[in-house]
């Protein structure tokens, strides 16, 4: 009980699910925990990212509320695109085939024009320059790439080496439906790496979501989303890895996905606290839904996120403590109840004198 | 704790991650939300296709087996647990039995005290008692001793007064009457009236003899010898020494006499011209000394 503490935070991968990571740290906060070390994939990746170049938790935690709030309803995309595009967008991810995109848009809205026939808004928004200049931009670099994250907590992200778009998809079909696993993603310290850009890029590089996005380029390497690595294990999702390698002895683990296959039973010797959701993730219904709440939300699904990561949070960590409060208790009187057995027995002896005395 | 109850973040159970919880106790808490969130997905793939693609995919199966693994480790988890909390069990049965046997002693201890105290209290009460009984005694003994010594103090002052010839303004009868009056009014007399018995005739002896020595060296005779009543022991000294007031005195004294009674006392106090019957016409200081102390201490002992 008297070993220093120091805590590891996973946060997975989920898109737009990233928005419960807000309220993890919120209870977190409230539970006085210190967080010592964070590691992500994808989203985790860039909510790990803020956390670690925040100067407290405090901060982190406003950054990551005024983000999120600003893309649930001050968006310049007018939600019109997906937020989770648009957030990695705004980071200054590239989309694939984004110049043939913005072409269609025009043509369509050419055709339109002549046939007199409205378009849906979001293609208007996307006509206006979806890809370049995004106010989003602003917070961005100013919450996620900045001097304090190389001061700021350790912070590891997972990078899945990228055979191509095409190829990494099939792979991870392959690995879903269990023929084979994906390669496990590779751990980087971000801290260890000086250069600004570099880091940049490789925060970005683990959001990159194959096919959608470009993926980045690192020391000749091409690098897309973490959370592909070790998919049958999700090694990559969860990076819980190098943490345990930097001498974490408990570690916080956190899932944005309704029966997450990844296992503790795998890392045997280490203390893990799993914060699991106490109900369903899943907001959007019919079909597609899973890929819906990936990539996008609206202001419905980001705080019903917030809130049952903080509530999902201080019950699972809540019933931990519960049953640590007891032991410590338990240990507590018996610690007590040794410590006045010396007194008990001078007590004794003295009676024993006096009682002596008296006969 | 069930599924209802809510944990916030101001319980006290929240105020405690500050230190590195027991991996097992982890394990065992952490491992029932984790089987139920698994739980939980797995009631949601009931469809068809959900089975058959889970099926196809090992998914259903590794999510089986990640309960029952949580569930194994819960169970050893309860197991340590319950070694741990069986150990610690004994160890607070090991201490009541402790504490009882010395509640026992500590009984055993009081019930000897008490019985110390009570027997205590007994010796004192008689001790108390006995101090109260000796101190009356000794209280009594004082006053007696006190009372003796006023009454010897008393008397040698009166005798000395008459060895000193304050009373020679009398008659020889009159001075030992005046004598045996002041005694008998003042400490002599009350240190008498308490005496009973042996101890009062030999005060009255002890008074009777001195007064016999003082009243035959005034009258300058032997002890044995008689002299006329009449005209030696109650003649008025010779003319100048005589002491009027000092004999109306004696009369006022002696006005309770009466013949019958107190022949001496009456012929000596009231001086008459004819001497009672009773009183001897001859006597000697012996019988005139004893006459009154015999009149005069048997009427106050009445």
């Amino acid at each position: 009980m008297n070993t220093t503490m120091k805590v590891g935070l996973v946060l997975s991968g989920g898109g737009a699910k990233g928005a419960y990571h807000v309220g993890v740290l919120k209870a977190l906060r409230e539970l006085g925990t210190r967080i010592d070390a964070v590691s992500g994939a994808s989203i985790g990746a860039l909510n790990g990212g803020i956390l670690a170049s925040a100067p407290s938790l405090d901060v982190a935690i406003e950054r990551l509320e005024l983000l999120w709030g600003r893309l649930s309803k001050e968006s310049p995309l007018s939600m019109k695109v997906p937020g989770y595009l648009s957030l990695l967008v705004a980071a200054g991810l590239r989309l694939n085939g984004a110049t043939a995109a913005l072409g269609a848009v025009h043509a369509a809205r050419a055709l339109a024009d002549k046939l007199d026939i409205e378009l849906p808004e979001w293609l208007d928004a996307m006509g206006e320059g979806v890809l370049d200049d995004q106010p989003l931009q602003r917070y961005m670099d100013e919450f996620l790439v900045s001097d304090d994250l190389s001061r700021g907590l350790p912070l590891y992200v997972s990078l899945y080496r990228s055979g191509g778009g095409l190829q990494d998809l099939v792979l991870a079909l392959g690995a879903e439906l269990g023929f084979t696993d994906t390669p496990d993603s590779e751990f980087i310290h971000v801290q260890s790496i000086c250069d600004d850009a570099k880091r940049k890029q490789i925060l970005l590089a683990s959001a990159a979501i194959p096919l959608l996005f470009r993926s980045r380029s690192l020391g000749g390497q091409r690098y897309s989303d973490g959370g592909q690595g070790g998919w049958q294990t999700m090694q990559g999702n969860t990076p819980i890895t190098p943490l345990l390698e930097a001498g974490c002895n408990l570690v916080i683990v956190t899932h944005l996905s309704d029966g997450s296959l990844w296992s503790r039973q795998r890392f045997p010797d280490a203390t893990v606290l799993e914060i699991r959701p106490q109900q369903s993730l899943a907001r959007a219904t019919g079909p597609l839904a899973g890929a819906r709440d990936l990539l996008g939300f609206d202001p419905e699904k980001i705080p019903s996120w917030i809130e049952q990561g903080y509530r999902d949070t201080l019950h699972c960590v809540g019933r931990v403590m519960m049953a640590q409060q007891s032991r410590n208790e338990l240990r507590a009187s018996e610690d007590a109840l040794v410590a006045v057995e010396g007194e008990s027995m001078r007590a004794d002896k003295t009676l024993e004198d006096a009682m002596a005395r008296l006969k | 704790m069930n599924e209802t109850d809510a944990i916030t973040a101001s319980a006290e159970v929240c105020q405690l991650l500050t230190c590195v919880p027991e991996k097992f106790v982890v394990d065992f808490a952490n491992g029932i939300d984790v089987a139920r969130e698994r739980q939980r997905h797995l009631a949601t793939r009931t469809g068809f296709y959900s089975r058959l693609y889970d099926g196809f995919t090992g998914q259903g199966a590794r999510h089986q087996a990640e309960i029952n693994a949580s569930l194994t480790d819960g169970v050893e988890g309860a197991l340590n647990w319950l070694v741990d909390l069986s150990e610690s069990l004994a160890r607070s049965n090991r201490a009541i039995v402790q504490v009882q046997t010395r509640i026992n002693g500590l009984k055993h201890d009081v019930a000897l005290l008490v019985d110390y105290s009570v027997q205590t209290r007994q010796t004192l009460n008689l001790l108390s008692q006995r101090l109260d009984e000796r101190c009356d005694a000794l209280d009594r003994q004082v006053a007696r001793i006190d009372s003796l010594q006023q009454a010897q103090l008393h008397l040698d002052r009166v005798f000395g007064k008459w060895g000193a010839g304050r009373f020679n303004g009398l008659s020889l009868s009159g001075r030992c009457y005046a004598v045996i009056e002041e005694l008998r009014w003042g400490a002599f007399g009350d240190y008498c009236q308490v005496l009973s018995g042996h101890e009062r005739q030999a005060q009255l002896d002890d008074l009777a003899n001195r007064a016999i020595i003082q009243l035959s060296r005034d009258a300058n005779v032997g002890h044995g010898e008689r002299l006329g009543t009449h005209e030696r022991w109650m003649a008025r000294p010779v003319a100048g020494a005589a002491w009027f007031d000092g004999e109306e005195a004696v009369r006022y004294l002696g006005d309770w006499t009466d013949p019958g009674t107190a022949p001496f006392a009456y012929a000596v106090s009231q001086m008459p011209e004819e001497l009672p019957l009773q009183v001897p016409r001859l006597g000697s200081a012996h019988r005139m000394a004893e006459g009154l102390i015999s009149e005069l201490f048997q009427e106050s002992a009445v």
